[in-house]
């Protein structure tokens, strides 16, 4: 494979060939503030938009195009809109947002340009970024996909729910105004009060009726310096009922009439059913049939048995005698897998996603040259809940009761799976017991679908086992790569080449989920490169390149996608030159920042609270990794000893810069969480494939940290006043290599592989 | 059958192996206890069997019967919420709270045998997994609600 530049050709073409044929190249970007209409007619209510329902009482009701997977977003969305409205937090309600393309998220598609992070960080972005941006924030727009992940939910809301809330606040305003012959300037509210100081008010249920038939006129945002809400500590309204019980999950919706389901696949991924005798299994009690499920949005090939209770199902599901069979391309193989990986490390393949100075030259010209390759596993995503769907078919209709981050997707597969209109399927989104990507995928909704067809009208909860879980996800996939750094005759590092390989991610899940946008070949993806081009250390000459594979195991997005297992590599590898050229860590990247002001001020933040430098009892050390991921920087200090010949991490130092907080307190929240997640992965994460099966198969062989093993994790926030950041993956990719780094000053011995191997 | 649960005797008809789990969700729907894993290695599924804390998945509901059972929707009321819930709540504990009724269901088995449990304590007694990461809140939380706070 010879080398080619990543170019955003494909996005130029799309936009070119739109403003060629209908001039839509030069049309202003769709709204996205929405008619009334779009909101669901509920008695008493009056919508004011597409986002904004005024209720009897003066309480406001948002549509809520967002899955809560308990990253706050319920929570940190509903704070937009009360603070734009001045209403009490508790007073704004939610409700399900329909499937209109305002609700797309167009942070997200944005979020996945290929561009280096430093390019955007002074007032002015380059014409190539803003060109870029501006292109596919429109073609987003357009597209309208309507999905929760990239960390995106608070960026992608920020102009549209606040602009929403403001809108409905000047109509409302203006209503009054008219009503009672008073300059609107003279206005003001109070919690949901409307008021004039001559003594009259009304709260905006009673202005609700006149505002709907008032323009909203001029308006503006409100001022930073007169947020009441936005920055401050916010109770998260979805946690108490998550304490009594009465939280409902997928898994727990109960319909009347209602049957379970239960599945087995192909344990040998993408392989089939060759014969089965469900005579046995349909004889027992409880047991109502078997359906037989092809491969669905990725899924491998197997079978639900439907019975009265999950229990039921499943006994049966497992007293099947099923005869198995491997898929026609022959057993994947995860070693072998990668093996091809390293072989592909050839130092001339791959995409160019960033090139700077020359590193032949530099290579040319090197005293010394310092080379490490590292490699990351298969993993799987875990989640507490496993993968379910309840559905019912019925009289040319279907409705679903799903836990998904793309609802219509899960609509759009649905539909197809029952022929039937996508609009004759009604969708209802449950909270989601874990998502970390997982729950991107809509596999386990064409199943759902499939075996209601068969249940004559009756629904039908469909659910995975742990076993079904862990062994058919769609895994972060393995990844390699080589680096490269040259040593010049000062002794300074002159160039960094890196070469990584691994499967593309984003053009096999556009394939089985939205086929429609899946091109005739793969764009580079921008996921496998993540965290290796765009490093914000100022060396003179760089070269990244990565080589896109297509292995054949299920790969999909898992929390932190390439900057998963890439800030592993890349933070190791800047570790591992500090050393190499007898600098302290974090005096050697901060002379490298001197063109990134705010990675350098993460890194303070960390270093300062960590106490970095300040000896430690003996028998423990510290590691250090920074990392930029879905336009936030972290910075975490890990503090680690060995108990037993096993790593032990006991305190783990966060600083963040994600830009303006919403929820001060979800910012710690998913530091704390992404710390678990990230220390997991480090510490015990590993898939492997043999004939074709995954060998791990639930918590005993495939373990999580455990509350006894936990760090305790510190947050530090950096002020901004930058538009909002991501928050729920950010906190993972600093961690392994924190704690690797960490692990050499105790061991002198480099860990270049996850898990981490002491 | 007849089960106590909450305080109150329920009747169902079960085979005398379904895991008391499953009679829970799919038979009286309550639906508070979650299924995780069906290996008892998880937690998520954790009820209290005459106190002690217990993992439903595996525990036939044959064995329990004629025993006090308490599931996370026996703990408190939404108007007198049990202390460890309302500590979970001043925390902030959640996040997807999957697993967070099996939590405070150790959590209140352990605080009964030991009202000012150690760290050591807690890491003996909380087994539960939590894929988000909640472990330093949960401490925290039963610290706040035995007064044990640093």
């Amino acid at each position: 494979m010879k080398r080619r530049t990543v170019l955003l050709s494909a996005l130029g073409a799309v936009g070119g060939l739109g403003a060629l044929v209908v001039g839509w190249g030069v049309l202003p970007a769709r709204s996205r503030l929405g008619s009334p209409d779009l909101m669901l007619p509920t008695a008493g209510d009056v919508a004011l938009n597409g986002w904004i329902k005024i209720a009897a009482d003066g309480s406001v009701v948002l549509a809520m195009p967002r899955s809560e997977m308990g990253q706050g977003v319920h929570t940190a969305l509903a704070m937009l809109v009360a603070e734009e409205l001045d209403l009490p937090l508790q007073r704004v309600r939610l409700e399900q947002a329909g499937a209109d393309t305002i609700y797309g998220n167009v942070a997200m598609l944005v979020g996945s340009l290929p561009f280096h992070p430093l390019e955007s960080e002074g007032g002015d972005k380059p014409t190539k970024v803003r060109v870029g941006e501006w292109m596919v924030g429109k073609i987003a727009r357009e597209l309208g996909i309507i999905v929760t992940g990239g960390s995106s939910s608070v960026a992608d809301a920020w102009d549209p729910v606040r602009t929403a809330a403001a809108t409905a606040r000047a109509s409302l305003l203006g209503a009054a105004a008219a009503q009672w012959k008073l300059p609107v300037q003279e206005l003001r509210v109070v919690e949901g009060l409307v008021s004039h100081p001559s003594g009259v008010s009304a709260h905006y249920g009673a202005l609700a009726a006149a505002a709907a038939g008032t323009a909203p006129g001029t308006f503006t945002l409100k001022d930073r310096k007169d947020w009441k809400l936005i920055g401050k500590k916010a109770p998260r309204s979805d946690i108490p009922a998550k304490t009594n019980g009465s939280a409902q999950f997928g898994l727990d919706v109960r319909l009347p009439g209602m049957l379970y389901a239960q599945v087995r696949q192909c344990p040998m991924l993408g392989g089939a059913v060759a014969s089965l005798d469900a005579k046995a299994a349909l004889a027992m009690a409880g047991v109502e049939k078997l359906v037989a499920l092809d491969a669905m949005g990725g899924s491998t090939a197997g079978f639900a048995v439907v019975g009265k209770t999950t229990w039921h199902a499943r006994q049966a599901a497992l007293a099947v005698e099923v005869k198995w069979q491997q898929r026609a391309q022959g057993a994947l193989d995860s070693q072998q897998i990668e093996n091809q990986l390293l072989a592909a490390l050839d130092g001339t393949s791959g995409d160019t996603f960033f090139e700077k100075g020359s590193v032949s030259q530099a290579q040319a010209d090197a005293k010394r040259v310092i080379e490490a390759t590292y490699r990351a596993p298969y993993l799987a995503h875990a989640t507490m809940e496993p993968m379910n769907c309840t559905a019912q078919v019925k009289d040319g209709k279907v409705e679903i009761w799903v836990p998904t981050q793309v609802p219509e997707m899960a609509r759009a597969i649905a539909a197809k799976v029952a022929g039937v209109p996508a609009n004759q399927v009604t969708l209802h989104v449950t909270l989601l017991g874990g998502g970390f990507g997982r729950r991107l995928d809509v596999d386990f909704v064409a199943q759902a679908v499939r075996v209601a067809m068969e249940c004559q009208g009756k629904p039908v909860q469909l659910g995975w086992s742990r076993e079904e879980d862990t062994t058919h996800d769609f895994y972060r996939p393995l990844h390699v790569a080589k680096l490269r750094a040259t040593v010049d005759a000062q002794g300074g590092i002159s160039s960094l080449s890196i070469q990584s390989a691994g499967d593309a991610i984003s053009p096999r899940w556009l394939e089985r989920g939205l086929p429609a946008l899946a091109g005739p070949m793969d764009m580079p993806d921008k996921t496998t490169a993540e965290g290796l081009f765009d490093l914000p250390y100022g060396f003179a000459n760089q070269h990244m390149a990565h080589v896109a594979t297509r292995m054949g195991v299920p790969v999909g997005f898992w929390r932190s996608v390439g900057h998963s297992h890439n800030a592993f590599f890349s933070e190791s590898f800047i570790d591992e030159l500090a050393f190499e050229t007898q600098q302290d860590p974090v005096a050697f990247r901060t002379a490298l920042l001197k063109d990134a002001p705010r990675y350098l001020a993460v890194l303070q933040l960390a270093a300062d609270k960590a106490q970095w430098g300040k000896p430690l009892p003996a028998g423990r050390a510290r590691g250090v990794a920074l990392h930029e991921s879905f336009g936030s920087i972290v910075a975490e200090m890990a503090e680690v000893s060995l108990l037993g010949g096993k790593p032990r991490v006991h305190r783990v130092v966060c600083a963040v810069d994600c830009g303006t907080v919403v929820n001060p307190d979800t910012v710690a929240q998913q530091m704390e969480s992404a710390v678990i997640f990230g220390l997991t992965a480090a510490l015990y994460g590993k898939i492997d494939i043999k004939d074709g099966v995954v060998q791990q198969t639930s918590f005993p062989n495939y373990p999580m940290v455990m509350l006894a093993e936990a760090p305790v994790v510190e947050t530090w926030i950096v002020p901004s006043t930058r538009s909002p950041g991501g928050v729920g993956e950010p906190g993972v990719p600093p961690l392994a290599p924190a704690v690797a780094n960490a692990l050499f000053v105790l061991t002198k011995k480099r860990a270049r592989q996850l898990p981490l191997v002491v | 059958m007849e089960l106590n649960i909450n305080g109150q005797v329920a009747h169902f008809d079960a085979e005398p192996d379904m895991p008391l789990l499953w009679v829970l969700r799919d038979v009286l729907n309550m639906t508070g206890t979650k299924f995780g894993c069906g290996v008892a290695a998880c937690g998520a599924c954790t009820v209290r069997v005459d106190g002690e804390p217990t993992r439903s998945c595996v525990m036939p509901v044959s064995a329990v019967l004629g025993k006090r059972i308490q599931t996370i929707e026996g703990l408190g009321t939404v108007d007198k919420p049990h202390v460890l819930q309302a500590a979970w709540i001043a925390e902030q504990v959640p996040q997807c709270g999957y697993c967070q009724s099996g939590m405070l269901m150790a959590a209140a088995a352990l605080l009964e045998k030991k009202p000012k449990p150690s760290d050591a304590d807690i890491d003996a007694a909380m087994s539960n997994i939590c894929r988000c990461g909640t472990h330093q809140r949960v401490r925290a939380a039963i610290h706040r609600a035995a007064g044990t706070a640093a």
